[in-house]
């Protein structure tokens, strides 16, 4: 293959990876902005929704409920699980320092990290087919059909997510929320209902992203290394920017890529830890990231 | 004019305030004394061996306490320093020949200076950019240790001297125990002075509020840089202890588990004060080494697996209920608790 | 109490400066945000030993001006000089080593702090104590600790706040922060002293201790500038009294210069001929 093909390749298939990423960053990025947190627990949020899913979906040779029945099961369970994080943890948090609930979130992150292992195990599941899967050829150009499937999936839902941000009621009362928690009240955002939201749509998408990812990669507790990914997302595209996801995203998954190709016969193991090196480079040059909105300092 | 009370400072700022703290501290320290060699005659050396560990951890988490808890600048790597500091011991001792007396002072200098370069980028930025920064460098420091020959690959470095004391060599866990008590006390001392001194107090401030800090006149970059020195000194200590003890070192004994337990354990204990850290290293290690004797001993069928993950859950849910409840940590507990047995029987 | 006040002031207005010159000037400051204009070509001096007031409508930019002063904004024209060594610049942790100190108009600095460490750590900049005697604690160390809890505790008694010492300042009252902030500022032993709104939220009570506080700052040779919405403690306190703007300087001049003004009594309501 010419190098024309071989970086179409590369670059192709980093943007449907990508925008895997991407989606799931998002995740991230609303209970950053609407509820304040700083989520390090939420590749545990990925993990746990994605075994949710198997519970309800099974594995190839062991299929449990209709796909429909399933996805609908894991979407009621995880919405539970949103809402009694939200009404459990993060309530109570609700104008406490940006310090405490990022170390609760830590002990979140311990904990469900022992409860999934006790309740699921340590082995790998593979997930049953959600979405067609199969290589797609374009030319000599190489792509797979979940990612392909991804890749739009993840698309429309960011824009779903954009429109509710931009344009309904509630999506201005959560960006509102983000400015200044107390004042938004006042509009009469119900704070309550704001959180609640923030925390459901948070589990949901970590829970499609896990079944995403989950579906190449098979459903094992190396989920919660995802935390790590959508931090380099998230702090490339700007912790407040659903867009900066998506670029960020690209910018991961195509650079990874890359740097596998060419770089990794050259010094190996490079590529595993390029979202480490990128989330470095991001903080020494920009840390507010490529679309965030950079802070004002008053005093 | 009202009438002043006369306060003896130099008492006021000592650490031992009184007579009956002089003997409480005393005895404390006696019955860690002799508390081993009870443990060696019911042929109990497994508990000398975890105190030995819970030592060592207690050494790092000082660290952390100074960097975190007093300065308020969130560390999830500091587990990359205990490694730094295990493997410049194992470096310096076997490849350089140095006596390990000698390798523990500058492999942890060298920590330390290494922390710098990575601090510097750090304390620019917000609270937790700079835990992220320093989880970054965890893992590279990792990638970079693993990938080299020079320090043993995935494999690591073995044959670690023991160290020497007047032709004693510290081998067995008793002997390790004092010499392990002895660091750790005087640890415990540094770690109070610091607390006690200017620079402890600058470091509060910055906690609090970075920006009235700079209208005290403290130079805020330069002071966050020194709580990273200092509390990677700490760190890299108790890595090169940990080197010489095993004594193995590979790049799987420090994980990212680790610098959230040490996490943990500040907050837990109550961030900010060297009796905070002591009681939340204390009371995690005890948890811990409950659950794993529970699953050992079979009274509950658990697999070993389980007894990790069930350690994981128990921690997890002790972060939690602290921080949403208790947010000062077990020190505050334990003021309140000393209040009321002052004010005892007159109520809260 | 008010009239004592009123009284001591006056007392002192009559004695001679023998301190008649200008410690603090600032010439021509233009500073702005992203288009809106917060100060526009200001010019003042503030003399030695002097209490100094400076009012205005809210937004009018006395906070920024402060913020100029101390390191905090930086004007993108103009001059500040400090004892006439030019400090526009500076960082703030420069300027408050200088001898310019300032409270903040949120007293809530360092809420788990007590009121004596924060007062200790006042003294930072007079300490130099390095990292190495810190870790040691006996020697040069100790001794500065106590020197400077000398220091601290005569501050305390000066500013009556000796109840509040082992207090986290989190958990006092609003006036008490306000007086350890006040107490805070005076421990660094600055050369000029800047309290951002010191009595704003204040009751009666606390607002009469407070007036005496800067006065016994004012006795002790301290030049101090006051931002302050309270026109009686204005009037009361201030040899010299400025009014800005909009980011400019509408006028100055003693309190009873000012109180007959007329565009100040236009653009500042409530000021009462007295």
């Amino acid at each position: 293959m010419d190098v024309a093909t071989v970086l179409l390749q590369l670059v192709l298939s980093g943007i449907l990876v990508g925008s895997v990423y991407s989606l799931t960053a998002m995740g991230f990025v609303i209970t950053y902005r609407s509820a304040n947190v700083f989520n390090m627990a939420y590749g545990q949020f990925v993990l746990f929704g994605a075994f949710i899913a198997w519970s309800f979906i099974g594995s190839p040779q062991d299929p449990r409920f209709p796909m429909p029945i399933a996805l609908t099961l894991t979407f009621i369970s995880v919405v539970v699980f949103g809402l009694v994080v939200e009404r459990l943890l993060f309530r109570r948090m609700i104008g406490r320092p940006l310090y405490s609930t990022f170390v609760l979130t830590l002990g979140i992150l311990i904990f469900l990290r022992g409860i999934v292992m006790l309740i699921w195990g340590p082995s790998t599941h593979v997930l049953a087919r959600t979405v067609p899967q199969g290589p797609v050829y374009l030319g000599s150009i190489v792509l797979s059909k979940e990612y392909v499937w991804s890749f739009f999936l993840a698309v429309s839902i960011a824009l779903l997510l954009g429109l509710l941000f931009r344009y309904t009621k509630l999506g201005l009362a959560m960006r509102a929320s983000y400015d200044n928690q107390v004042a938004a009240r006042c509009l009469g955002v119900s704070a309550k209902l704001n959180s609640q939201i923030t925390w459901v749509l948070c589990a949901v998408i970590a829970t499609i992203g896990g079944i995403l990812i989950g579906t190449v990669n098979g459903i094992n507790i190396n989920l919660g290394e995802m935390v790590l990914l959508v931090l380099a997302v998230v702090l490339i595209g700007g912790l407040d920017s659903l867009i900066g996801c998506i670029v960020g995203g690209m910018i991961l998954a195509i650079g990874t890529n890359l740097v596998s190709y060419y770089i990794s016969p050259h010094i190996p193991g490079i590529d595993s830890n390029f979202s480490m090196i990128l989330i470095l480079l991001v903080l020494l040059i920009r840390p507010s990231g490529l679309m965030g909105t950079r802070p004002i300092e008053r005093v | 004019m009202r009438g002043r009370r006369r306060i003896d400072y130099a008492a006021d700022i000592a650490v031992i305030r009184s007579g009956r703290q002089w003997i409480t501290v005393v005895v404390f320290i006696g019955l860690l004394v002799i508390l081993p060699m009870i443990l060696n005659v019911t042929g109990n050396m497994n508990w000398v061996s975890f105190l030995n560990h819970t030592f060592i951890i207690l050494i790092a988490v000082l660290g952390l306490n100074i960097v975190t808890g007093m300065a308020g600048q969130i560390s999830l790597g500091h587990s990359a320093f205990v490694m730094l500091g295990g493997y410049g011991v194992a470096l310096l001792t076997i490849k350089a020949g140095w006596s390990i007396w000698l390798a523990l002072p500058v492999s942890a200098l060298v920590t330390a200076l290494i922390t710098l370069v990575v601090a510097i980028p750090a304390i620019r930025l917000k609270g937790f950019y700079v835990a992220v920064v320093t989880l970054a460098f965890f893992y590279i420091a990792q990638y970079i240790i693993r990938s080299l020959e020079t320090t043993g690959g995935i494999h690591g470095l073995t044959g670690i001297p023991s160290p020497a004391i007047a032709g004693l060599t510290i081998k067995t866990d008793f002997q390790w125990y004092f010499l392990l008590l002895i660091i750790t006390l005087v640890c415990i001392l540094v770690s109070v002075n610091i607390t006690r001194s200017r620079l402890g107090r600058a470091f509060l401030t910055i906690r609090d509020n970075e920006t009235a800090a700079a209208a005290l006149g403290i130079r805020v970059p330069m002071v966050k840089l020194r709580a990273f020195f200092i509390g990677s000194l700490f760190a890299a200590l108790a890595g090169g202890l940990l080197a010489s003890y095993v004594p193995v070192v590979r790049t799987d004994q420090f994980t990212f588990w680790d610098s959230i337990w040490y996490l943990g354990m500040i907050v837990i204990g109550g961030g900010g004060t060297t009796a905070g850290a002591v009681m939340g290293v204390a009371f995690l290690r005890l948890i811990s080494q409950i659950l794993h004797v529970i699953g050992a001993s079979g009274w509950i069928p658990l697999s070993s697996n389980d007894s990790v993950y069930i350690t994981y859950t128990i921690y997890g849910l002790t972060i939690i209920l602290f921080v949403s409840f208790q947010p000062r940590g077990l020190i505050s507990i334990w003021q309140k608790l000393k209040v009321n047995y002052k004010r005892w029987p007159f109520g809260v | 109490m008010s009239c004592s006040n009123e009284e001591k002031t006056k007392e002192r207005k009559n004695l001679n400066q023998a301190a008649d010159d200008i410690v603090l000037n600032t010439t021509n400051i233009h500073l702005g945000f992203d288009g809106v204009k917060a100060l526009d070509g200001l010019d003042i001096s503030i003399k030695a030993g002097q209490i100094v007031s400076i009012i205005g409508p809210n937004g009018a930019g006395k906070t920024c001006l402060i913020n100029c002063i101390t390191g905090y904004y930086r004007p993108q024209q103009g001059s500040i000089t400090f004892q006439g060594r030019e400090i526009l610049g500076l960082k703030p942790y420069q300027i408050a080593r200088l001898g310019i100190s300032r409270t903040f108009q949120d007293p809530t600095t360092y809420p788990s702090m007590t009121a004596l460490d924060i007062l200790m750590a006042g003294r930072y900049i007079h300490t130099n104590a390095t990292m190495v005697e810190s870790m040691l604690f006996y020697g040069r160390n100790r001794r500065q600790e106590l020197e400077s809890r000398d220091i601290v505790e005569e501050i305390i008694a000066f500013a009556h706040i000796e109840e509040l010492r082992k207090i986290p300042l989190g958990t006092m009252a609003y006036g008490q922060r306000k007086q350890v902030e006040i107490a805070r500022a005076m421990v660094m032993q600055p050369r000029v002293i800047i309290l951002d709104e010191p009595m704003s939220g204040l009751d009666e009570v606390m607002k009469e201790i407070v007036t005496e506080l800067i006065l016994n700052m004012y006795d002790g040779g301290m030049t101090i500038i006051l931002i302050e919405h309270d026109a009686q403690v204005v009037m009361e306190l201030s040899h010299s009294i400025i009014v800005l703007d909009h980011g400019r300087k509408l006028s100055e001049g003693t309190p009873l210069e000012i109180s007959q003004d007329d565009r100040v009594a236009g653009v500042y309501l409530g000021i009462q001929t007295s």
